[in-house]
C-alpha cells in the first residue's frame, strides 16, 4: 500500500520546528493498522506530511498503492490525496464556518461527484458515526468526541484506501478516546489501511504493528506485542 | 528602550504587508500634495477681490422684439424707474455683464496709430452711474458727466473722448507715472483718462489679463441691453421678482431675464469650484481609506501576535512598551512610504507642470502634506496599538 | 465547481461582515470616483461626426494681424471673416459647404398664448443639415436663393416645434422672430451632438440651437454674432453695419465636405489661389496659411478635453490604485487569517490552483458588489459634478450602459488585481503547519 525508500527531507526555512528525515525506508501493507511513535521532533510529522502528499520529499522514492508519487505535480498529488487518503487530526480541523454536512461535503466537491452522489455518501457516513441528526449543526455546537467523529466521517466519505491519523485522541478524554479508537478499528476491519501517529503507548499497542521514528529514521520494526513499555511520552 | 532590531526583523517577516502600507502612503502623498497645490491655487483665484459689491447686485438682460425699438428711450425710462424703486441704491446700463463670461476686449496704446504693443483690456459702454451701481471705488480723478454720454447707432464707430480705467491697466500702460489725464489710443483719436477705479475683474476671471478694464460713457442702441442694479444690503432677493415685473409692466415688447451678479460669478468660477470640491473629496476619501487599511492591517498583526505580546508582558514589558512597539513599527513604515512618496510627488508634479500647466510644487506644502499623512498613519495605528497594550500577560500561559 | 466557489466566497464575506464591507466600500469608492471622472472624460472626448470623419473639414484662413499671430493652437483664427466666408461659398468644389454662426431671436406666435421667449439660433447656409447628417421629421432645408437674398424661412428643432406648435406638423405655418413673420420649411428630429463639434467657440457642451435660419438674412436684421467675434484692424473701410460685414473681424464658422483626396487637393489649390488673390489687394499680409481639420482633429485642436479633465483623470486613476493596494493588504490579512481552513482543504484534496481560484473568486465577488455600488457612487458623482458645473457640462453629464458595464469591468479588474497576490500566497502556503495542533 505504502512503500518509502531512502526518503530524505530537509528544510531551508527556520520557522518550522521539524527535523529532516534521512534514509527513511518503510513499507505498510494493504489492510494494516500501523502506529507510529517517537519523541518530539523525531520527524513523525514530516513523515505524516510526506505520506499524506502534503509535502514532497527532497529525495528518495515513495510508492503509494503501487504508483510512484515522488515526482507528481501539485494537481496530481492533490487528486491522489483526495481519492486515496483520508486525514484525521488531533485538533479535528473542521472548518468552523461550515456545518457538519458541508464539512463532509468538502472532499467530495473536490472529487467532482454530483449533488446526488454527494448527498448519498454524506448521509451514509453520518449514519456510520451516529450523528445523522446533527447534520446542520456547526462544529462549535458539538463536543470534542463528536467533532472527531465528524472528522472521521469526512475522511471516510471519499472511501479512501488509506487513513492517516495524527494523534486522533490527543484532545479527547479517555471515554471519547476509546470510542474513536473503536471506530478506527472498525474501519480497519473493513479493509482501510491506517497509519496512526501517537505518543500514547496504550494506543500504539492496539495497532497491529508499531514503528518508532528516532532522529529522522525508522528505529525499530517489531510486532507491537513484543515491544517494551519504554516509549516515552 | 527602542527595540529597532526586533521591529525590523518582524517587518522583514511581514514585508509584503509593510510594503503595501508604505506604497499606499507614498501614493497618497503624491496625490494629496499635488491636489492640495491645485486646490489652493484655485481657491486663491476664486478669492481674488472683484472690486464689485457682488452680493447686492441684480443683473437684467433684455432682448427687444420690434426691429424699430427705441432703445435710448427705453433705457432712460427703465433706469429712471429702477432708481426710484425703494431698496435700490443705483442702476446703470452696460453693454455686457461683468463676470458673465461674455464681454468685449480691445488693445489700447499710449501712442496714436501704434500697430503693436499696448495692453489688451476688457471694455464696457456704460453711464455715470456705473461706479455707484457696481460699488466700485474711484481712487483718483472724477466720474463721467451726463453731458459726456454718447448715444451710438448699432454699428457706429465713434471714439469716446474720455474714459475711466482700472488701476491695474493704468499701472501697466504708465508704469511709475500718474496715468490721470493721459491719453489712450485705439486708432488715431485720443481718449483722456479722467478717472481711475481701484479694481474691476472684468468679464472673464479666467483670463490672464483679467482686471484690465476700460469704461466708455456710451450707449449703443442694439436690440439687446443689460442693466446692473445695486440694492441695499439684504434687499436683493426681495427685489428680484419685483424688478422683472416692473420692467415687463412698463414695456412688454421684450423678453426680460433677471439674474444676480453672484450667480454670474459662480458660473464663471464653476470649473474651478468643481476642481476644488472634487479634489478635496478625493483627498478626504483617500485619507479615510488609507487610515482604514492601516487600522485593518495593524489589528491583523496584533491579532497574529497576541501570544507573543502576552509573553512579552509576562516577561515584564509595560503597556507603554507594547503600544510604543507598534507605533514605532508604524512610523518606520510611514517614514519609508513618505520618503518614496515625496520623491514621486516631485516627479509627478514635473509632468503636471509641463503637460497640464499646473502650479509648481515646493517643499513647504510637500512637507506639510507629509506631516499630515504621518499623523493620519500614527492616528490609525494608535487604537490597535492601545488595544495590544491591554492584552493580558495571562495569554502567554493559555495553550489554545 | 464555480458555483461552489461562489457560495464559499459569499459565505466567507458574510463571516467577516465589517472587513468585507470595508473592502467593498473601498472598491466602490475607488471605482465610483474613477468612473465619475472617466465617464465625463469619455463623454467629452466623443466625436459625434466620427462616421464622417474622413470627409468633413473645418476651414481656417490666416487673415490675422500682420504684426502678431493669432493665439489659437495652430496660430490661425478659429473663425473666418464674413467677406471670406461669402467668397468661399462661391466655390463649387466641395460636395457641401456651410458658413454659419450663432445668434438669437425673440420668438412669438401670432394668435397664441405662448409667452414670448428668447431662442438661440444658427444662421447658416442650407447645406448644414445634409453636411452634419441632421435628420428631418418634416420638410427640409431652404432653397439656395435664401442663402443669398433675404428670405424669412426657418427650420425648427423638435423641441422648439413642441413648444411653439405643440408638436404638430408646422410646415408652412408662421412663427414670429424679432417681431417679423417667418415660414417654417422644416422640422428636424432631436439632434444634440455633444461635444458640439460643429461650433466649439462658445461652450463645447452647450445644447444645439433652437432655431435655424438662412445665411441671407444678415443685412435685413443687422445680424451680429452671439458668439466669439475678434478683430485686430480697427480702421474699417465703411460705416455702419456694412462696415462690420466688410471688416477683418472673424466670427463665421466654416465647414466643407470633400469626398476624396483629389477633391481635397483641388480645394487646397482653390484656397491658395484665393489667399494669393486677396494678398494682391492688400489683405492676408501674414505668410500664406490655412488649415483643413477633420472633426477628430478639430476637437483635439480646440482642447475640448481640458487640462483639468486630464488631471482629474490621472488623480482618479491614482486614487483607484490606492484602493487596489489597500484591497491587497486587507485581502492578504483576511486570507491569511483563514489559512488553517486552506490547510484543511489542501489535506482533503484541493490543489493549489483550486485554492487559488477559490480565493480569486472571493476577490471577484467583492469586485462585482463593489462595482455595482461603484455605479451608484459614480451616478451620484456625475450628478454632483453636473450641479457644480452650473450648466457647463449638462449634455455630457450622464452615464450610458456601456460605461455602467465598464464600471463593473473596472471593479472586477481592480479586485482581481487586488486578490491576485493574496490568493497566490494562500494557495502556496505549506498546509502542514496549519494542520498540527500547537
Amino acid at each position: 500500500m505504502l512503500k518509502m525508500h531512502n526518503i530524505r527531507k530537509s528544510f531551508r526555512t527556520d520557522t518550522i520546528e521539524t527535523h529532516a528525515l534521512r534514509d527513511f525506508s518503510l513499507e505498510v501493507k494493504e489492510g494494516e493498522f500501523v502506529s507510529v511513535t517517537g519523541p518530539s521532533g523525531s520527524g513523525k510529522t514530516t513523515f505524516l506530511n510526506i505520506a499524506g502528499l502534503l509535502e514532497p520529499s527532497t529525495d528518495g522514492q515513495y510508492l503509494l498503492d503501487g504508483e510512484d508519487v515522488s515526482n507528481l505535480n501539485d494537481r496530481q498529488r492533490s487528486h491522489l490525496r483526495n481519492e486515496k487518503i483520508g486525514f484525521i487530526f488531533q485538533g479535528f480541523n473542521l472548518i468552523p464556518d461550515l456545518n457538519l454536512f458541508d464539512n463532509i461535503d468538502v472532499p467530495l466537491r473536490y472529487r467532482g461527484f454530483n449533488a446526488k452522489e454527494r448527498r448519498k455518501r454524506i448521509e451514509k457516513v453520518l449514519e456510520q458515526v451516529g450523528l445523522s441528526a446533527r447534520a446542520r449543526h456547526l462544529p462549535a455546537q458539538l463536543s470534542g468526541g463528536q467533532q472527531q467523529r465528524i472528522a472521521i466521517a469526512r475522511a471516510l466519505a471519499g472511501e479512501p484506501r488509506f487513513l492517516l491519523a495524527d494523534e486522533p485522541t490527543g484532545n479527547l478524554d479517555s471515554l471519547m478516546a476509546r470510542q474513536v479508537m473503536e471506530l478506527l478499528e472498525f474501519v480497519n476491519e473493513w479493509g482501510t489501511t491506517i497509519v496512526m501517529v501517537t505518543h500514547d503507548p496504550d494506543l500504539a499497542r492496539r495497532a497491529q504493528r508499531n514503528i518508532q521514528i528516532v532522529d529522522g529514521q525508522v528505529c525499530d520494526l517489531r510486532p507491537v506485542t513484543e515491544q517494551s513499555d519504554a516509549v516515552s511520552a | 528602550m527602542f527595540e529597532f532590531k526586533p521591529i525590523l526583523s518582524t517587518l522583514w517577516h511581514h514585508k509584503a504587508s509593510a510594503l503595501l502600507i508604505a506604497l499606499q502612503l507614498a501614493l497618497t502623498l503624491v496625490i494629496v500634495s499635488n491636489t492640495l497645490l491645485i486646490i489652493t491655487d484655485r481657491m486663491e483665484k476664486m478669492a481674488r477681490p472683484s472690486g464689485m459689491d457682488i452680493e447686492n447686485i441684480l443683473t437684467v438682460n433684455f432682448l427687444a422684439i420690434p426691429q424699430d425699438y427705441d432703445m435710448a428711450g427705453a433705457v432712460r425710462a427703465d433706469l429712471d424707474m429702477l432708481r426710484a424703486l425703494p431698496g435700490v441704491v443705483d442702476a446703470t446700463h452696460s453693454h455686457q455683464i461683468p463676470l458673465s463670461g461674455s464681454g468685449s476686449a480691445n488693445a489700447f496704446q499710449t501712442q496714436p496709430n501704434q500697430e503693436t504693443g499696448g495692453e489688451v483690456a476688457n471694455y464696457y459702454r456704460t453711464d455715470p452711474h456705473f461706479i455707484e451701481s457696481l460699488g466700485l471705488a474711484l481712487v483718483t480723478g472724477r466720474n463721467f458727466t451726463e453731458t459726456e454720454m454718447q448715444v451710438l447707432a448699432p454699428n457706429e464707430q465713434r471714439q469716446a473722448p474720455v474714459i475711466i480705467v482700472t488701476r491695474q491697466l493704468a499701472d501697466k500702460l504708465f508704469p511709475g507715472e500718474d496715468a490721470l489725464g493721459k491719453p489712450l489710443y485705439n486708432g488715431d483719436s485720443p481718449m483722456e483718462i479722467i478717472g481711475i477705479v481701484e479694481r474691476h475683474l472684468g468679464a472673464w476671471p479666467e483670463w490672464s489679463k483679467a482686471g484690465n478694464v476700460v469704461f466708455f460713457p456710451a450707449l449703443r442702441t442694439t436690440q439687446s441691453m443689460n442693466y446692473l442694479v445695486r440694492t441695499e444690503s439684504g434687499e436683493r432677493d426681495a427685489l428680484f421678482k419685483l424688478l422683472a415685473d416692473k420692467l415687463a409692466e412698463r414695456d412688454s415688447e421684450r423678453v426680460i431675464e433677471v439674474n444676480t451678479l453672484s450667480n454670474h460669478m459662480a458660473r464663471s468660477y464653476a470649473v474651478d469650484n468643481m476642481m476644488v470640491k472634487v479634489l478635496s473629496t478625493v483627498g478626504a476619501m483617500l485619507g479615510f481609506i488609507v487610515a482604514l487599511g492601516i487600522v485593518g492591517l495593524t489589528s491583523f498583526w496584533i491579532n497574529q501576535r497576541t501570544k507573543q505580546i502576552g509573553v512579552r508582558r509576562a516577561l515584564g514589558a509595560t503597556r507603554t512598551n507594547i503600544s510604543r512597539y507598534f507605533l514605532v513599527e508604524n512610523s518606520l513604515i510611514a517614514a519609508t512610504g513618505i520618503a518614496l512618496g515625496a520623491a514621486a510627488a516631485l516627479i509627478a508634479n514635473q509632468y503636471l507642470v509641463r503637460d497640464y500647466s499646473q502650479p509648481v510644487l515646493t517643499l513647504l506644502p510637500l512637507g506639510i502634506c507629509a506631516l499630515v499623512i504621518l499623523l493620519v498613519s500614527l492616528g490609525a495605528a494608535l487604537a490597535p496599538a492601545l488595544r495590544a497594550a491591554n492584552i493580558s500577560p495571562a495569554t502567554a500561559t493559555r495553550s489554545v | 465547481m464555480i458555483i461552489y466557489y461562489i457560495s464559499l466566497a459569499l459565505r466567507s464575506l458574510r463571516s467577516t461582515p465589517i472587513l468585507s464591507a470595508l473592502m467593498v466600500a473601498a472598491i466602490a469608492v475607488g471605482v465610483g470616483a474613477a468612473m465619475t471622472v472617466l465617464t465625463l472624460n469619455y463623454m467629452m472626448s466623443r466625436n459625434a461626426l466620427q462616421h464622417k470623419d474622413n470627409v468633413l473639414y473645418a476651414v481656417q484662413l490666416d487673415s490675422w494681424d500682420p504684426n502678431k499671430a493669432n493665439d489659437t493652437a495652430n496660430e490661425i483664427p478659429w473663425q473666418l471673416t464674413y467677406q471670406d466666408a461669402q467668397a468661399l461659398l462661391r466655390s463649387d468644389i466641395p460636395t457641401r459647404q456651410v458658413a454659419m454662426h450663432r445668434f438669437g431671436f425673440t420668438v412669438e406666435r401670432e394668435d397664441s398664448h405662448l409667452r414670448p421667449f428668447v431662442a438661440s439660433a444658427r444662421v447658416t447656409s442650407r447645406d448644414f443639415f445634409a453636411l452634419f447628417d441632421v435628420p428631418f421629421l418634416y420638410g427640409g432645408t431652404w432653397d439656395s436663393a435664401a442663402d443669398q437674398a433675404h428670405t424669412q424661412v426657418v427650420v425648427l428643432p423638435k423641441a422648439t416645434n413642441d413648444r411653439v406648435f405643440a408638436g404638430e406638423n408646422s410646415m408652412g405655418k408662421s412663427i414670429t422672430l424679432n417681431g417679423e413673420p417667418f415660414t417654417v420649411v422644416g422640422v428636424i428630429d432631436h439632434w444634440n451632438p455633444a461635444p458640439k463639434v460643429y461650433d466649439l467657440t462658445n461652450s463645447p457642451f452647450a445644447d444645439a440651437e433652437s432655431l435655424f435660419v438662412p445665411f441671407g438674412l444678415h443685412r435685413q436684421f443687422e445680424i451680429d454674432t452671439w458668439g466669439n467675434d475678434s478683430g485686430w484692424d480697427s480702421g474699417s473701410k465703411s460705416e455702419g453695419y456694412e462696415g462690420f460685414l466688410q471688416s477683418e473681424s472673424v466670427w463665421i464658422q466654416y465647414w466643407v465636405e470633400l469626398r476624396d483626396g483629389e477633391q481635397k487637393q483641388q480645394y487646397e489649390t482653390f484656397l491658395t489661389a484665393y489667399i494669393q488673390g486677396e494678398k494682391a489687394q492688400g489683405r492676408f499680409q501674414r505668410p500664406l496659411k490655412f488649415a483643413l481639420s477633420r472633426p477628430s482633429e478639430w476637437l483635439r485642436l480646440n482642447k475640448v478635453l481640458r487640462n483639468d479633465n486630464r488631471v482629474l483623470g490621472w488623480v482618479s486613476l491614482a486614487f483607484l490604485l490606492v484602493c487596489v493596494i489597500n484591497g491587497v493588504a486587507l485581502l492578504l490579512a483576511k486570507f491569511l487569517r483563514k489559512a488553517p481552513e486552506a490547510g484543511v482543504r489542501r489535506a482533503l484534496g484541493a490543489s493549489r490552483s483550486a485554492l487559488f481560484i477559490q480565493h480569486l473568486i472571493e476577490s471577484a465577488a467583492i469586485g462585482v458588489i463593489g462595482g455595482i455600488a461603484g455605479i451608484v457612487v459614480a451616478l451620484v458623482g456625475i450628478r454632483t459634478s453636473r450641479h457644480l458645473a452650473m450648466g457647463w457640462i449638462d449634455t455630457v453629464a450622464s452615464m450610458d450602459w456601456l460605461m455602467m458595464l465598464a464600471a463593473i469591468g473596472l471593479a472586477l479588474f481592480a479586485s482581481l488585481l487586488a486578490g491576485f497576490y493574496p490568493a497566490w500566497r494562500i494557495s502556496h502556503t505549506n498546509p502542514a503547519i496549519y494542520l498540527k495542533t500547537q
